[in-house]
């Protein structure tokens, strides 16, 4: 079987495992929990776009994904809006706040970038917490209406849009667009060199990264019907680097599995109690020393390349 | 005014404590230590445990601490770091992991509440009109002098000449035979020791609890651009610079807007001057 096949066959087995899997894994909880893994796959796929690619790590997704949460609640609830407008417009929002941090941060190199993005996402949450009559302060907008009835709708709509998110990442990344991406990843000197102007193709892989992240907010704000302050946190940022880091970075849909899997493994978890926390870093230290690479998308290498 | 004189002068000497630490690691190794702020929360815990639990006399709690993580510094260095080094993401990744497990152990060995750590001078004086803890006084008294004896220590010996070789070219300082991973591991035990020495002196009159590291860990973060990454020099005039900002808003406007000063000049800076005041301009 040749690896384009395999990797066909892979993502057909996978998103059929995810659309039978509520039907078998019965109850509201459990629907609740599978539809926020596929929601941190949005998360973790569309940050590894950007930076999985391009080498330039953002430590500030939380900015997207609030930024995108905060939209979707104040059009819901301030303006009255229909649910179904969240989306486009937490998409947009997030595009804008990502233009206005990537064209400064993004022309110069090292870890400038990574630091103006985590402080960038940590202004934001400041002021949400400044201006708390507007924003609702620590406790955050509330009482946001859902997209779907049912439970089971919206888990299929998180599940169609994580898996056409992907796909159209994937697609990016495959074209020559990708390739310069990559190129900027591995070696960003040659690559201007050659001629191509990269800042402006990292700031539009920055904002083609920001709009599903935008949408991810939304989508979670509809799901936990409110969007608070601590979705801006650094620990969001962190656990989406996280996500993508065991996913294997660079990969796009390893991200979005290795999302998918940490939601799982924090759930099994849970009977730790108190320990669950230290138990979860723990294991991110194990990961990160003796897999650098990450864990699902080069085990799926190895796998798709046996029968070659 | 003399307000704001004296409270900017003690938290410009922290943040200048825990920049130059974050600073020197950045600048000699190339390591982006995102676990920083562990070590400031672990020499506050340190000296909090040591303390109540064993009944060492203050110093001796301090001291203890304060070397134990620098030890602590370097073990991560040679253990987690070092194989690591080289694989783009894995070191600040390996860092965050180890900063949300300390913060976790910290966690589950002492709870979330608020602890309180003995003061070394209990009194408090006045100065110009205006009553300020002994505590604080000796915050700034202490951190300028360790931040003296690391000058000279940089400036003036045999260690410190290779500290700022490898600063400079790590192959050259290489060929010359400096022993390149022994000086990293020495640079990272400054680090966690200047870390923790802001912990113990911070811990009796700011909050301590698990989370506490991040917040200064951002300022460090601020602190090191402003002033230009890798410079001593310049994370030591930014420190007093965002110190004084940030007292100066606290009094004047609220203070639920001072730590907007730090992360908007951090914005600023990397718009006009991306090398900050004193870095080395590299693109």
């Amino acid at each position: 079987m040749s690896r384009a096949r395999a990797n066909i066959a892979g993502a057909i087995g996978f998103t059929t495992v995810m659309v039978v899997l509520p039907l078998i894994v019965r109850g509201r909880y459990f629907i609740g929990v599978f539809t926020l893994g596929l929601i941190y796959g949005i998360w973790a796929a569309s940050w590894d776009f950007m930076s999985g690619l391009t080498g330039r790590e953002n430590f500030g997704h939380a900015l997207f994904i609030g930024a995108g949460a905060y939209t979707a609640a104040f059009l819901n609830t301030v303006w009255m809006a229909n649910p179904w407008w969240s989306l486009p417009a937490a998409a947009c929002v997030a595009v804008a706040f990502s233009l206005v941090v990537g064209i400064p941060t993004l022309r110069l190199s090292g870890p400038y970038f990574a630091l103006a993005t985590l402080a960038a996402a940590a202004i934001l949450q400041r002021l949400a917490l400044i201006f708390w009559e507007r924003t609702g302060g620590e406790d955050g907008l509330q009482g946001i209406a859902p997209l779907l009835g049912s439970p089971l709708g919206l888990y299929y709509l998180c599940l169609f849009s994580l898996v056409a998110i992907v796909a159209i990442l994937l697609a990016i990344s495959a074209s020559p667009w990708g390739l310069i991406l990559r190129a900027i990843g591995a070696d960003e000197l040659a690559c201007r060199a050659s001629g191509h102007n990269t800042t402006l193709y990292k700031v539009v892989a920055f904002a083609i990264g920001a709009a599903p992240a935008g949408l991810g907010g939304a989508l979670y704000a509809h799901h936990q019907l409110q969007a608070g302050p601590q979705l801006l946190s650094v620990f969001v940022s962190v656990s989406v680097i996280t996500m993508a880091y065991v996913g294997g970075i660079g990969s796009v849909y390893g991200a979005a599995i290795g999302a998918i899997l940490l939601t799982f493994l924090t759930e099994l978890l849970r009977g730790a109690g108190e320990w669950r926390l230290l138990v979860y870093s723990a294991v991110l230290v194990l990961v990160v020393f003796f897999r650098p690479h990450g864990l699902v998308a080069p085990l799926w290498h190895a796998l798709s390349g046996v029968g070659e | 005014m003399n307000e704001i004189l004296i409270y900017g002068a003690v938290i410009s000497s922290v943040y200048a404590l825990l920049a130059v630490g974050f600073t020197l690691v950045f600048g000699v190794a190339r390591t982006l230590n995102l676990a920083h702020g562990s070590f400031y929360a672990l020499g506050a815990y340190g000296t909090f445990l040591m303390t109540t639990s064993l009944r060492l006399p203050l110093t001796v709690a301090a001291t203890l601490a304060v070397l134990i993580v620098a030890a602590l510094g370097v073990v991560m260095e040679r253990v987690l770091i070092r194989p690591l080094r080289g694989t783009g993401l894995a070191v600040p990744m390996v860092t965050l992991a180890v900063a949300l497990v300390i913060e976790q152990a910290l966690f589950l060995g002492f709870g979330s509440e608020y602890r309180n750590v003995p003061s070394f001078i209990a009194a408090s004086v006045g100065v110009g009109g205006v009553d300020v803890s002994g505590q604080r006084l000796f915050t700034v008294a202490v951190s300028w002098s360790v931040l003296s004896c690391l000058w000279v220590f940089v400036h003036r010996t045999r260690q410190g000449s290779a500290i700022l070789a490898l600063s400079q070219d790590r192959e050259a300082a290489q060929y010359v035979g400096i022993p390149v991973d022994r000086v990293y591991a020495l640079v990272m035990g400054i680090s966690a020791a200047l870390a923790a020495t802001a912990g113990v002196l911070t811990a009796p009159f700011l909050t301590v609890q698990p989370g506490m590291g991040l917040m200064p860990m951002i300022k460090a973060f601020s602190i090191v651009i402003v002033g230009g990454l890798g410079s001593v020099r310049g994370s030591i005039v930014a420190a007093l610079l965002l110190g004084y900002a940030e007292t100066l808003i606290a009094y004047k406007v609220s203070t639920s807007w001072t730590e907007l000063v730090s992360l908007a000049a951090v914005f600023t800076t990397l718009v006009l001057r991306p090398a900050g005041l004193f870095g080395i301009r590299t693109r």
